[in-house]
């Protein structure tokens, strides 16, 4: 039961990347338009023949999947076709894209964080009173609010009417070369100026479900005997709850945070559109509305992929964080 | 639970939801200016400035209050039809693999995960994207194809939240002492189901249900946003799209609907809220 626990686990998340990566390749072919009406506009028919083969047209969608994935596999992610046939290979894309929005993610993660764990712990410290119910319900109220509609409030009131921070664009934190070359908005004060807005949209409705999932946890660990044993010890309540209780009440918070990670990319497709920043949301938005099939798939490949990446990265540690709940599991 | 005994917040939340279904039933017999007829006299009429229009127009002239109790309709009935669908179809998988165990509920617990592991809107956009494209991409794609699509895929992403909701709720009452002796008094799993575990599980999907409406409602307008919503339809999502450009000229013509949106995804979360905690307390006492 012990060995093959683990073993199971990575089994099913082996399947998840494999049964979204296939969903998504039939769903491609299932389009009302055929892929090579699209893609293929040499009039000469032997011409013609040639490059829906090359882009394994011609196969049947089990055949083209395994294709596809063989070349994934092997490093190969996809291209943007255009008429040409042109092939700009998607990897070209992904290396500029996936940083800016994992830069961004990690941006908005942190600042969720921050606030929301002092908060959580303050309102169930002080759980039922006054405090409490102004964070928990005030909380409640912006995490209603959808993040799009934050995200253009924002981007109105503080990017153009008080002009504190440019309403939308993106900049390298780091100058390149080129950047200075074509005079591009770079450094690292611009880079923050820059984020303050989409980072803000995106983390306000976390800050919310993370307080309160943190509240539940705490108050229920105060209950716990060691808290009581804390306490009669004389230690004082800020440490108490910052190493007592915190630790373990924090494994909800940190499993949802990682569990996050691809839902929040969803999320940055709608900001990442409207602060125009050039990351994988972005892209992905762009894909759909210019018909790059090919490159949608490989897009939607590396997304499962890291929701997949996040849940191994939890259940590795679970266990660290509270040892109890790796004797539960055996 | 009665109505007195609902907080103030949970009976606003009530009072606005009844509003915004009569809106959706009834929106249409309401006498106001016609939605899509823009007043060439009254552009960018502000909130409450004028009578003829109560919630003032856009920079067009259309008249705000008029679209938004119109846009009432096609947002909540692809929200509510794609929740309950998706909730029914998910549900029933849920209950069905969750009291079977074994190599069904493996495979169906594997396919929840597969559609959870590409994020909702990702996935929404590419369902609609795929399934409402016309060969020529200069024809646009009739409104009632795309609302069709849309509902199909925001069904396709409900079926696995609420599954996996039905699912857990019937692993833990599966294995509750007055089921264990209704199976070895010989009643029938079909009966068991429908007589013992569906009445126990029911509270938590409503509960889910709620906050997935919520969800679902920015979903819709997240892909109006996008530009493949109902582009030329009045749903709040599209109100918003549309007005994107005038928050200069006419800051309310956007944050009418953007209120709207608000509260009514404020009370769906609300009364969702209000159902979850009932049932830990009802847990409780078991």
């Amino acid at each position: 039961m012990k060995s093959t626990e683990p073993l199971k686990r990575l089994a099913q998340l082996v399947l998840v990347v494999l049964g979204s990566t296939f969903l998504v390749s039939i769903l491609i072919r299932l389009l009302p338009v055929g892929l090579e009406d699209i893609y293929v506009v040499n009039p000469d028919p032997a011409g013609r023949a040639r490059e829906i083969r090359n882009l394994g047209l011609d196969l049947n969608p089990f055949a083209f999947y395994l294709r596809w994935l063989n070349g994934f596999i092997h490093g190969d992610f996809g291209s943007y076709v255009y008429p040409g046939p042109t092939f700009v290979p998607v990897s070209q894309y992904i290396t500029r894209t996936l940083p800016v929005t994992l830069q961004l993610i990690f941006y908005v993660q942190i600042v969720a964080l921050t606030i929301s764990i002092p908060l959580g712990l303050l309102s169930a410290y002080k759980v039922g009173t006054r405090i409490d119910r102004f964070i928990s319900n005030g909380l409640f109220i912006f995490s209603s609010i959808p993040s799009f509609v934050l995200a253009l409030i924002l981007a109105f009131y503080i990017g153009v009417k008080l002009g504190w921070v440019p309403p939308l664009g993106y900049a390298q934190p780091f100058c390149s070369a080129e950047d200075i070359d074509r005079a591009n908005a770079c450094g690292i004060r611009e880079h923050f100026k820059l984020m303050v807005l989409p980072v803000v949209s995106l983390s306000v409705p976390l800050i919310a479900s993370y307080t309160r999932l943190l509240r539940t946890d705490v108050i229920a660990t105060l209950r716990e005997d060691f808290v009581t044993m804390a306490a009669s010890k004389g230690l004082s309540n800020q440490r108490i709850l910052w190493t007592h209780v915190f630790r373990p009440s924090s494994i909800t918070l940190f499993t949802s945070a990682a569990l996050n990670m691809g839902g929040l990319i969803g999320g940055a497709l709608v900001i990442e559109t409207i602060f125009s920043i050039p990351g994988i949301g972005f892209e992905i938005a762009l894909a759909i509305a210019s018909r790059q099939y090919f490159a949608l798939q490989a897009y939607i490949a590396i997304i499962a992929f890291g929701y997949v990446f996040f849940n191994v990265i939890v259940d590795l540690t679970i266990g660290r964080i509270d040892p109890r709940s790796r004797e539960r599991r055996q | 639970m009665k109505f007195k005994q609902l907080g103030i917040f949970s009976k606003a939340s009530v009072i606005w939801l009844c509003l915004v279904i009569f809106m959706v039933v009834f929106g249409q017999w309401i006498p106001l200016p016609q939605p899509t007829n823009f007043d060439i006299d009254a552009m960018g009429v502000g909130l409450f400035d004028s009578l003829k229009h109560p919630l003032g127009t856009d920079s067009n002239g259309y008249d705000l209050l008029s679209n938004v109790i119109l846009g009432a309709r096609p947002s909540m009935l692809i929200s509510l039809i794609s929740v309950g669908i998706g909730g029914l179809i998910g549900s029933t998988l849920g209950i069905i693999s969750a009291y079977k165990r074994g190599k069904l509920d493996y495979v169906v617990n594997t396919l929840f995960n597969i559609v959870l592991s590409v994020p909702a809107l990702v996935l929404g956009l590419a369902l609609v994207a795929v399934l409402a494209t016309n060969p020529d991409p200069n024809i646009e794609v009739p409104t009632s194809r795309r609302v069709v699509v849309i509902i199909l895929s925001l069904t396709i992403v409900i079926i696995p939240v609420l599954g996996r909701i039905a699912r857990g709720a019937t692993l833990s009452w599966s294995n509750r002492e007055f089921v264990v002796a209704a199976r070895s008094m010989g009643m029938k799993d079909s009966q068991i189901i429908m007589k013992h575990i569906v009445p126990n599980v029911l509270p938590a999907i409503y509960a889910v249900a709620f906050l997935a409406i919520g969800v679902v409602i920015v979903v819709e307008g997240s892909l109006s946003l996008l530009g493949v919503g109902i582009v030329d339809g009045v749903s709040w999502g599209s109100m918003i799209a549309r007005v994107r450009g005038d928050l200069e000229y006419a800051p309310h013509s956007m944050i009418v609907p953007v209120v709207v949106l608000a509260l009514t995804v404020i009370a769906c979360n609300q009364l969702g809220d209000v159902l979850r905690s009932q049932l830990d307390s009802r847990e409780g006492r078991l």
